[in-house]
């Protein structure tokens, strides 16, 4: 089993396409819920605590705004996890949770600095494209497999 | 508008519970089923789940391998049009239900645009096949200038 990272992290399409070939996809509700379940926060995820911009600085520099950090110190765990990358770039606005133009970059930057496999895909936007685009995903899902086994 | 932005959670045993995990499952277009009979299949597997039914298919909670077991089960009834997705909140969380919050909630415009090409998404999984897609690309200067000088002409005339 490989965890997977995808991008945008919340991708009901991402997601479920990795986990029919049995794979763990690395999504942001998994970290979401870990602040909802602590009962040191009161109205998650509105409230982050002192210690989230202090564990962003492991990705992001002190100049970096703090609200970058913030929501690093959510996904930077993810991309730490990731075995492999899954990334769909050119989607269309409110497609993904991010909410931060730099905290996307920066996310997009870390993966491919990771040294991990990554699969670099286009949002497709017709029939044609969105065949190429689940060929492509269960292709590079098929090739993790034989990695792993070898 | 406060109420809003910090509902006040009464939060039960199981909501603080780290192994209790929930799943959303969505019916793609064109499913087999329908979101009731989903339902209806998960009440009788007869697990400790709970169960809401939603517009978009259902939701469930419980602990992980429960859930984990009735969505194995519950994708047999029709395996390329059902997707199922994590979510942080348990079912029915004033934080995200769309009943105490005056508008959709966070994750349904995600959800909204992703169901647009879901369809595709459950065809290419049904029939799966390869596909080329001719890449676009910019028109030649030449092309253009000829383009250009033929749109001048004609509206010289």
């Amino acid at each position: 089993m490989v965890k997977v990272a995808i991008y945008p992290p919340n991708s009901l399409i991402l997601a479920d396409l990795i986990e029919r070939k049995g794979h763990t996809p690395l999504v942001l509700q998994k970290q979401i819920r870990q602040k909802i379940k602590d009962p040191e926060i009161d109205s998650p995820p509105m409230n982050i605590t002192e210690e989230d911009p202090i564990k962003g600085l492991k990705y992001a520099a002190i100049e970096v705004p703090s609200g970058v950090r913030g929501r690093m110190s959510i996904i930077g765990p993810l991309i730490d996890d990731a075995e492999a990358a899954i990334i769909v770039d050119g989607a269309p606005f409110g497609f993904g949770c991010i909410g931060c133009a730099r905290t996307n970059e920066l996310s997009i930057f870390l993966l491919r600095n990771r040294d991990i496999p990554v699969l670099e895909l286009k949002y497709p936007t017709n029939q044609d494209e969105t065949y190429v685009m689940v060929n492509e995903i269960n292709e590079f899902i098929d090739s993790l497999e034989e990695t792993e086994g070898e | 508008m406060s109420e809003n932005l910090c509902p006040k959670v009464n939060m039960g045993n199981e909501d603080w519970d780290p192994e209790v995990i929930t799943r959303m499952i969505i019916l793609g277009p064109g499913a087999r089923v329908s979101e009731s009979e989903i339902v209806g299949e998960f009440h009788m597997l007869g697990l400790p789940l709970t169960i809401k039914n939603t517009c978009y298919g259902s939701m469930i909670s419980g602990k992980k391998d429960d859930v984990l077991k009735a969505i194995e089960e519950i994708r047999k009834l029709d395996p390329p049009h059902i997707f199922t997705k994590e979510r942080g909140f348990a079912p029915g969380d004033p934080r995200r239900c769309r009943g105490h919050r005056f508008g959709p909630r966070e994750g349904f415009h995600q959800m909204e645009k992703e169901y647009t090409i879901l369809g595709y998404v459950a065809e290419a999984l049904e029939n799966p096949k390869e596909v080329t897609v001719e890449e676009k690309k910019p028109v030649k200067v030449d092309d253009f200038k000829e383009i250009m000088n033929e749109c001048l002409e004609k509206n010289k005339l």
